[in-house]
């Protein structure tokens, strides 16, 4: 049972990565082609998951929309955790004022609801897909910054540190050479958990409108557009959504698979 | 019933895992214990001492009994429906854990906690329940037993602690007290304290004991017979004076040979080489073999079995009639510069304080010395020993020697050159002359690097070679704490304790450093261990003229190391002087008491046995007059409590601090 879990979060990377590249040539249509003759139409043989008001594949749409989905997610997350583990080394390491001055800032970002906050930077700035990934970065930055700062206060702790501290190395060697590699993990676990999170944003904001601009076929944008629709076409929206849904849960598994493969190395070098 | 044994084990072999890669932990051991007798079993770490234990009350985790039976008043524990034998646990079987702290709940007074195990087992009423633990209490001699009983564990001492523990084991009448590590947390003169209160109880009880301890010395002071387990199989057997007079096997010679004792100085440690062998593999012949200087051809193809040596003794060896070669003496130290030389580190007036929040918000937050005012000189090539118990302050002006710490008051200087207060405000040179090792050799050392990087780094750093003669240079450090060029490319979790110690000890000469500071170096290492380790500190410094700040709870450890003694009290120096001075009387009381309370080896008959009541007070409202009257045993009167005690001359280099004239000191601890 646990290897089969294992086996599908292997599986599932390897699976996404083989549509970020097969993706256009498998769709079976364009994925933005307007076709008036075949409008709305049920799931079916021709159009597996049904066709939209414009008579797009929603299938072919749904493909296509993996790679800006994941490159916006992945943009996001990296921006996050960029800006939240330094953060984070830093105020779990210095502590005293230093950590009270970072952490009581990242508790005024934390302070806003995360849709809110998004909403309110890419308003600001204008909705375009850097504002975006701005926006959700700086959603992210205290979460990561949080994270990274308490196990970096438990490692700060121990006394290689210390040792480290006498020897009179610099900080910026203490935070990249001593504390950094014990810490790498939680890093990309934190990485892939945020994947997962700015999918669901970047469709929310999408959903609202101050996203990705149409005709990219963004699933969040997807929802959003299928909605009007949802009494006659329910597949305009629930196809997007399952992709979501299942691409977030991927990634989670991902996350947790990577934790245990750099657990299991560690088990298995003793 | 007499004669037959409260407690048989036949045969017992325990195995954790199953198949391939499974540890066999224990290996055929048999033992009884009869009525109200104290048995001790004595083993280093994975010597499976533990889990004999708890084979017998049901414990065993992820463990299995592969063979043997476990017999309580004759009937098979391993045959009892649970139901039954859990049963008798608590009611016949009780257990002490090593760590009191873990084993009481912080939420609940303990006082109820005892009353709740009289309940559970004995069916009495909450009233009566109540009063027992109250009598309880005051069986194991903690003060004021009804107001302790509404006490919560935190506001304990770790020696109350443990006494609570004891009174809940003792709750039920248990016929068999099983105790595992019972003192080891606990501080040198808690831990006499502890071992007298554990005689007294069992002939007042007359209860029978499974003890268990690495320490020979505790379990000499307590048991009537020892076991000495090695990698699982029991080593030999006997009466507690025949093992520590006349041991037969030389894994126990071995191990008595490792102990620093008392009335010796400089010794040079016989050590064990090597470790314990790989327990998940079968083993052909004696499992000590690899580490034995008499083992020869047929040790490693044929297990010796255990056979009779004497009355009541047995020994597991092939050749029990022989002897061990004496260990070399040690050469005595260069010795350390004249005292007219200038002292390598000088400490004026140390003082730290940290501020500890009030109990209220906006209450006043009151200062708590941690040191208070430390003079002290280190010479060139000179080992100075800071000794003290947990809280005394020593471990806090270690870290404010090497920086980790600014000290609030007064000057550290190396070579006359002030310091600065942490290791960032310092000159390169001089953090490359001070380096430390610290206790715990686990959290030293960055797992992430290799052994070769952690010891590379310390060279770059300073620039101590060029790149090119790194690889040489590491290779040169491993075999200087006898540690192979194959480690270089290992990491600290492939290594074992003594192992990521030397480590630890090669990673600071690296810095070719002229001062190591070491806290409690070999506190969390075995007897067998900490011998090697002690004897390579003694020849890199004769090798390279390093002086030491050695820091230890142990005396015993200090007498061998040690040139100069600090005696270290509440944040204070209470004396200093040369280590054999400071051992003899006239001494400090407080020195008297951690003397006498070193677990003897050999009895010492007419030798007063000095007990320390009570606890370190909290530092943070230290007593007035000196710092020692509320738990000194020679205290002289009034004057204790509200003068400062002044400073003794007992000779040239040795000093006291106390209110007694010398000769009276010296009268009173010749007595």
């Amino acid at each position: 049972m646990r290897r089969h879990l294992m086996l599908r979060g292997g599986a599932f990377p390897l699976g996404v990565l083989l549509l970020l590249i097969l993706a256009p040539s498998i769709a079976p249509h364009s994925p933005t082609d307007f076709n008036p003759a075949s409008i709305l139409q049920e799931p079916g043989a021709d159009f597996l998951f049904g066709t939209d008001e414009y008579g797009r594949d929603v299938l072919s749409r749904i493909l296509h929309g993996v790679r800006p989905t994941l490159f916006l997610a992945l943009a996001c997350a990296g921006l996050g955790v960029a800006l939240g583990a330094p953060t984070g080394l830093l105020a779990g390491y210095a502590g005293g004022r230093v950590d009270e001055a970072l952490m009581r800032a990242m508790d005024v970002l934390m302070s806003f609801p995360a849709l809110i906050l998004a909403m309110l930077i890419v308003v600001m700035l204008g909705p375009n897909t850097i504002n975006v990934i701005v926006a959700i970065g700086v959603v992210f930055w205290p979460r990561s910054a949080r994270l990274i700062r308490s196990v970096t206060q438990d490692l700060a702790r121990r006394e290689f540190v210390d040792a480290a501290r006498a020897r009179g190395e610099p900080v910026l060697s203490i935070l990249l050479r001593e504390i950094l590699p014990n810490i790498a993990g939680i890093v990309i676990v934190d990485f892939t958990l945020r994947v997962a999170a700015a999918i669901l944003l970047t469709a929310s904001l999408s959903y609202l409108g101050i996203g990705v601009k149409p005709p990219t076929p963004a699933w969040g944008l997807m929802v959003k557009e299928g909605q009007q629709f949802l009494q006659i076409a329910p597949w305009l929206v629930i196809f997007p959504c399952l992709a979501i849904g299942i691409v977030s849960v991927g990634t989670v598994l991902t996350g947790d698979r990577l934790r245990r493969a750099a657990a299991l190395a560690e088990g298995r070098a003793r | 019933m007499s004669g037959a044994p409260l407690l048989a084990i036949e045969g017992l072999t325990l195995r954790y895992g199953r198949g391939p890669g499974s540890l066999r932990a224990v290996h055929d051991v048999s033992l009884s214990i009869a009525p109200g007798e104290a048995y001790g079993l004595i083993g280093e770490s994975g010597s499976g001492k533990s889990s004999i234990a708890f084979a017998v009350v049901d414990h065993l985790r992820g463990g299995a009994v592969e063979a043997g039976r476990i017999l309580l008043h004759g009937r098979d524990l391993l045959r009892l429906p649970p139901a039954e034998r859990a049963g008798l646990r608590g009611r016949q079987v009780a257990m002490v854990y090593q760590d009191p702290h873990s084993a009481l709940n912080p939420a609940i007074p303990v006082g109820e906690q005892i009353a709740e195990a009289v309940r559970r087992h004995e069916g009495a009423s909450r009233r009566a329940a109540a009063a027992r633990a109250v009598e309880l209490l005051g069986r194991v001699h903690l003060p004021e037993p009804a107001g302790m009983a509404r006490r919560y564990p935190h506001q304990l001492s770790g020696g109350q602690q443990q006494r609570i523990v004891i009174a809940m084991a003792l709750a039920c009448r248990p016929a068999l007290l099983i105790m595992d590590e019972p003192t080891t947390g606990l501080d040198v003169t808690t831990e006499a304290v502890i071992l007298d209160l554990i005689a007294e109880l069992r002939r007042a009880f007359g209860v029978a004991i499974l003890f268990i301890s690495h320490n020979l010395g505790v379990v000499a002071q307590v048991c009537d017979r020892v076991g000495v387990l090695y990698a699982g199989a029991m080593m030999e057997q006997g009466d507690t004076a025949t093992i520590l007079r006349q041991p037969r096997n030389p894994y126990t010679r071995g191990l008595l040979n490792a102990i620093p004792r008392r009335g010796e100085g400089h010794r040079r440690l016989a050590a064990m080489p090597g470790g314990l062998p790989d327990l998940t593999t079968a083993i052909a012949g004696c499992v000590f073999a690899p580490r034995c200087g008499l083992a020869r051809e047929a040790c490693t193809t044929a297990a010796p079995a255990l056979v009779p040596v004497g009355p009541a003794h047995q020994s597991r060896c092939h050749f029990p009639a022989e002897s061990l070669p004496p260990a070399p003496p040690m050469a005595e130290g260069a010795a350390p510069a004249a005292a007219a030389a200038a002292p390598l580190l000088r400490l004026e007036g140390v003082r730290k304080t940290f501020a500890q929040p009030g109990g209220w918000p906006f209450a006043r937050r009151r200062l708590l010395a941690a040191v208070d005012g430390v003079s002290l000189e280190v010479a060139a090539g000179e080992t100075l020993a800071i000794v003290g118990e947990s809280g005394s302050g020593k471990s806090t002006l270690a870290r404010c020697v090497v920086g980790l710490t600014a000290p609030s008051a007064g000057r550290v200087t190396l070579d006359g050159v002030p310091l600065g207060g942490l290791a960032e405000a310092r000159p390169q040179s001089a953090r490359r002359q001070l380096q430390v090792v610290f206790q715990n050799p686990e959290a030293s050392l960055n797992p992430a690097q290799t052994v070769a990087e952690i010891l590379a780094r310390p060279l770059r750093l300073y620039g101590l070679c060029t790149a090119a003669e790194v690889p040489v240079r590491v290779a040169a450090l491993l075999a200087a704490v006898q540690l192979g060029g194959r480690f270089a490319g290992r990491r600290p979790r492939q290594l074992s304790g003594g192992e990521k110690q030397r480590l630890c000890i090669a990673r600071a000469f690296a810095a070719a450093p002229r001062l190591v500071v070491c806290d409690e170096p070999t506190s969390a290492l075995d007897i067998s261990v900490q011998a090697a380790l002690l004897n390579e500190l003694l020849d890199l410094q004769q090798a390279h003229g390093t002086a030491y700040l050695f820091i230890s709870h142990d005396l015993g450890v200090v007498r061998h190391v040690a040139h100069r003694i600090a005696v270290m009290y509440l944040g204070l120096v209470v004396e200093t002087g040369p280590a054999e001075a400071v051992f003899a009387p006239p001494h400090h009381p407080y020195t008297e008491a951690l003397v006498s309370a070193l677990p003897a080896i050999e009895h010492e008959p007419g030798r007063p046995r000095i007990r320390l009541a009570g606890a370190m007070p909290d530092p943070a409202s230290p007593p007035r007059g000196c710092v020692f009257h509320p738990r000194c045993p020679r205290k002289l009167g009034p004057v204790c409590e509200t003068e400062a005690p002044p400073l003794r001359q007992v000779s040239a280099r040795h000093t006291l601090q106390c209110h007694i004239p010398l000769a009276d000191l010296a009268a009173m601890q010749a007595a």
